[in-house]
């Protein structure tokens, strides 16, 4: 374990060094690249929170895109509200159309730029916390938590679809303002909009690795593996899947906030099924396993899907599903499977010792 | 001094009683064995002691406090470790690993969030030294053979150190050197450990066992030393039949 931690470790300062030198020197410093870039990380923090539940405690949340698109949405309010100061009653437009008296409640904390921050963060928390708490005490695993957290999401969709007075409908929020920062009105095709991204998909890689290398990430992968004997340990086994729950929609929050700063709106789109569906295609082709090759996965479909979308239009989702399909029966553990292999071979290489010495005892 | 009392214990499920009023108690330091034919209720004691199964009536009092009622995971925090039939490791993990995940002095989130590597020292080496797994730390569990899966459990055990320790049946599979080792780990734990073990290994049970308890039909048939037992004439009646 300490080998592979080693390893993980050298791995995560590589697609650090990648992501904040190699990246933008490759793209040349071109703000439109740069944009499209920093989309794909925020959608790489999305699967990287994914593979914080699933892979190390096997909790597959199919309705991770639900809390993606809470905090995508708490930060288009925040943005919604800057653009409409000069509407009467510092309204959104939509709320002119469909007759809304006034600016309701829920609205209007979210001029408050540090309220947003935070609430971005934490109303996803505070929902995946929700659902976690009557999931697990419950003792509910395996498929049934995929089953509870998409209809979670279908339902959650429909409400932001139908609640047209107040969420923008089907058209989401539109028209946003700049965000404005302490001293800083970001551009988001500009290098450090890109640093910004990339900052806050390094940030969360670290939280999560410091959370799967303490015990606590101990105690998820022996979830994993059988829960009733760690309840026999003493571990609250509910708690530490509830917590883990949380900070993943946490962190899946904080990645719908920059994407909602990336495409400068947000849509139901970003609750929908089949992105969900992406989120965990993008984990299992990177390998669950690991928050650093979960993310490079996100990367590396979402940049295939860049470049063949536009050549396949039709097509382009046959071609994700059939790499889905390739994955799952050749490479169950995605590429991270690959690298470790051929760290083993590589290792294994200089002596010829036979791979697993077990003496009878 | 009464660790464990058990008064007037009932559990049922469906129209079987599976456990019917049993009344036990378990002196500080004890080793404690279980026998009985099967069907008799022993590993469902074990399962209401340590909260596998619930009770339909009847108290547990463990170190003077009720604990029929708590969740499995807060009776472990009480110190009851339990060690099942079938070897339960976690396999995905490795040796050292599987002894963390058992030193569960602080098994709470927040203890366990500001917990790193534990080293190879104290209690940890200690206990790897005496199951003489101390070179295999980073195998996988899931690697090692039969007979280490057992004594990994065991390490686990002694790991947990738990104040009252339930076995079912421990040595099943051993080899017959196994499990005299397997009696001299008991034998040097009883006193400062109260276990309770169930256990048809009579060679064994004559090994480690100071007091035995006979079940039979769910409640006791007998209680005394090896000898009293096998001299008592229900306790024949019962194993072989009229």
């Amino acid at each position: 374990m300490n080998r592979t931690n080693h390893y993980d470790f050298l791995g995560y300062v590589a697609f650090a060094i990648i992501i904040l030198l190699g990246v933008p020197f490759l793209l040349g410093f071109d703000g439109f690249e740069l944009n499209t870039f920093a989309r794909y990380l925020a959608l790489a923090m999305v699967a990287m929170a994914l593979a914080l539940s699933w892979g190390t405690a096997g909790l597959l949340n199919l309705g991770q895109a639900a809390t993606f698109g809470i905090g995508s949405y708490v930060m288009a309010m925040h943005l919604k509200l800057a653009a409409s100061t000069g509407n009467p009653g510092g309204m959104p437009d939509f709320m002119g159309w469909t007759n809304v008296e006034a600016l309701p409640w829920f609205w209007q904390p979210f001029q408050s730029l540090s309220v947003t921050l935070l609430a971005g963060l934490l109303l996803p928390a505070a929902v995946a916390g929700l659902m976690a708490i009557f999931m697990f005490r419950g003792r509910i695993t395996g498929v049934f938590v995929a089953i509870i957290t998409l209809a979670f999401m279908v339902a959650l969709q429909l409400v932001f679809i139908e609640e047209q007075r107040f969420t923008g409908g089907q058209n989401g929020l539109t028209g946003l303002a700049p965000l404005e920062l302490p001293g800083w009105t970001v551009d988001t095709y500009s290098l450090p909009f890109y640093y910004l991204v990339a900052g806050c998909l390094i940030v969360a890689l670290l939280v999560g690795m410091l959370v799967v290398r303490s015990k606590v990430g101990l105690v998820l992968r022996a979830i994993r593996e059988d829960a009733a004997r760690l309840r026999y340990l003493g571990y609250d086994v509910a708690a530490y899947e509830t917590f883990v729950f949380c900070l993943s929609a946490a962190i899946a929050g904080w990645a719908g906030m920059l994407y909602t700063l990336v495409l400068e709106f947000a849509s139901p789109t970003y609750m929908s099924v089949s992105f969900s569906l992406a989120i965990v295609i993008w984990c299992a082709v990177g390998g669950r396993e690991s928050l650093v090759w979960a993310s490079v996965g996100a990367i590396l479909v979402n940049l295939a899907e860049g470049r063949l979308s536009d050549m396949f239009v039709e097509g382009w989702l046959l071609i994700l599903g059939l790499l889905f399909i390739f994955f799952v029966i050749f490479l169950p553990r995605g590429l991270y499977g690959l690298a470790v292999a051929a760290m083993d071979r590589l290792r294994r290489s200089p002596r010829t010792e036979p791979p697993v010495p077990v003496k009878e005892g | 001094m009464t660790v464990l009392d058990i008064q007037n214990l009932t559990v049922q499920f469906g129209g079987l009683k599976a456990v019917n009023g049993l009344n036990l108690q378990v002196q500080q330091g004890e080793l404690r064995c279980l026998l009985g034919p099967n069907g008799a209720g022993k590993s469902t004691t074990l399962d209401l002691i340590c909260g596998k199964t619930r009770a339909t009536s009847g108290r547990i009092l463990f170190d003077g406090a009720d604990i029929t009622n708590l969740a499995e995971y807060r009776r472990a925090r009480h110190g009851i470790g339990r060690k099942f039939q079938v070897p339960s490791v976690f396999k995905e993990l490795t040796v050292i690993e599987n002894i963390e995940i058992a030193r569960s002095r602080r098994p709470g989130l927040l203890a366990a969030l500001t917990t790193f590597r534990t080293p190879l020292r104290g209690r940890v080496k200690e206990v790897l030294d005496r199951v003489a797994l101390t070179d295999h730390i980073d195998s996988k569990a899931g690697n090692l053979s039969h007979g280490q899966t057992q004594w990994l459990e065991i390490a686990m055990l002694l790991a947990q150190d738990s104040k009252l320790i339930l076995m079912d049946e421990p040595t099943a599979g051993m080899t017959i050197q196994e499990t005299l080792k397997t009696a001299e780990i008991f034998n040097s734990l009883r006193g400062e450990h109260t276990i309770i073990v169930v256990e048809h290994d009579m060679q064994f049970v004559r090994q480690v066992a100071q007091r035995v308890t006979v079940m039979n039909q769910g409640s006791v048939l007998a209680e005394g030393t090896i000898a009293e037992i096998e001299a008592d004439a229900r306790v024949k009646a019962v194993y072989l039949g009229h």
